[in-house]
């Protein structure tokens, strides 16, 4: 195994949970995985195994695919592949759905900072330089966009 | 010294206090009740955020196989209640002296290649021969499905019919004797 192997194996799953809170969509964010990586070793080589740069390229993975859907949605494209969409059907824990979709109502700075924490892989400090605010003020985002999910969460429990 | 207490609870949850913050963290914990239980609450909330699915299978190297039982089923269905049991009797009996062939396995092939107007795919499994994958839509995704015996295959992708890619999805791979790279396949029967 070479240190690309080990790069993709110690973050393919972190890179697609933070995906799949971001997007809420499990095809979707399967396939930005694979983007990711993709994008991430032609870009840089198999030297470039730093995880920073890889939530980087896979959170412009996923804004590009949100631009894309609004883009489809305003041409009048509006196709919802969720119901036909075999896989989804996999997440069958009812609670990680009612999560998901609570996440799926934050603004999307909150779901950013929300998924981006829960990856569990980087820092406020590297949290901070990848969205271009202070640690500082991560600090504090984070608490508020943790504070939001909970009322949301406990408006559905209700 | 007084600090902005709020976001202690997160500072803790993320592993990100300093020692002045720990030490408020203690303090506040033990003379605030509201506080403790808010902490406690936002820590079961992020155990259930944490708790995520697996990564769905878009590497071609997990591989969809019906169940021994979902194949029995679909054999006997038509036999009727009545012959099954004799069928089943037949079947154990056949499958005990033939010699095990290797399974074949569904096998999705998905490349994210937005700019090559034509993508192949050659491997081992299909004596290098090459197969031409659909693009997906507009989307930049290119994919195949295909039935691979199980074992350890080599393949690769060929892009505009004369560049050869190895699958960036799959960890293992070699280089081949016409300076190309194969990406390696392990399909695995899963029964």
């Amino acid at each position: 195994m070479d240190d690309y192997s080990r790069f993709y194996s110690r973050y393919r799953g972190s890179v697609f949970a933070y995906l799949l809170r971001l997007t809420g969509d499990y095809q979707l964010a399967g396939d930005l995985t694979q983007e990711s990586f993709t994008r991430c070793l032609s870009r840089y080589g198999r030297n470039g195994s730093n995880p920073s740069l890889l939530f980087t390229i896979a959170r412009n993975a996923a804004l590009d695919a949100a631009r894309k859907r609004r883009e489809e949605a305003l041409s009048g494209n509006e196709k919802e592949a969720d119901d036909a969409n075999p896989e989804r059907q996999l997440i069958q824990k009812q609670a990680v759905t009612r999560m998901l979709a609570a996440i799926g109502q934050l603004r999307l700075v909150d779901r950013e900072l929300i998924a981006l924490v829960a990856s569990g892989s980087l820092s406020y400090r590297e949290i901070g330089k990848l969205l271009k605010i202070s640690e500082a003020n991560v600090k504090v985002k984070v608490h508020r966009a943790r504070l939001r999910l909970k009322a949301i969460l406990n408006q559905g429990g209700q | 010294m007084e600090m902005d207490h709020d976001y202690l609870a997160s500072v803790y949850i993320d592993d990100e206090m300093d020692l002045d913050e720990k030490r408020h963290f203690v303090e506040k914990v033990h003379t605030n009740a509201g506080f403790y239980a808010e902490t406690l609450e936002l820590l079961d909330q992020e155990k259930l955020l944490r708790e995520m699915p697996e990564l769905p299978a878009i590497a071609p190297v997990t591989v969809w196989q019906p169940s021994l039982r979902e194949r029995l089923a679909g054999l006997l269905r038509p036999l009727g209640f009545a012959t099954a049991g004799f069928a089943a009797a037949i079947l154990v009996l056949f499958t005990l002296f033939q010699p095990p062939a290797p399974a074949l396995c569904h096998n999705r092939f998905v490349l994210y290649q937005p700019t090559a107007a034509r993508v192949e795919l050659t491997g081992s499994f299909i004596d290098w021969q090459r197969v031409a994958l659909k693009p997906i839509g507009s989307s930049g995704y290119w994919e195949v499905h295909l039935r691979v015996p199980a074992g350890e295959h080599r393949f690769a992708y060929i892009l505009d019919g004369k560049r050869r890619v190895a699958d960036p999805t799959i960890p293992t791979s070699e280089k081949d004797d016409f300076g190309g790279e194969n990406s390696i396949l392990q399909v695995t029967d899963l029964i």
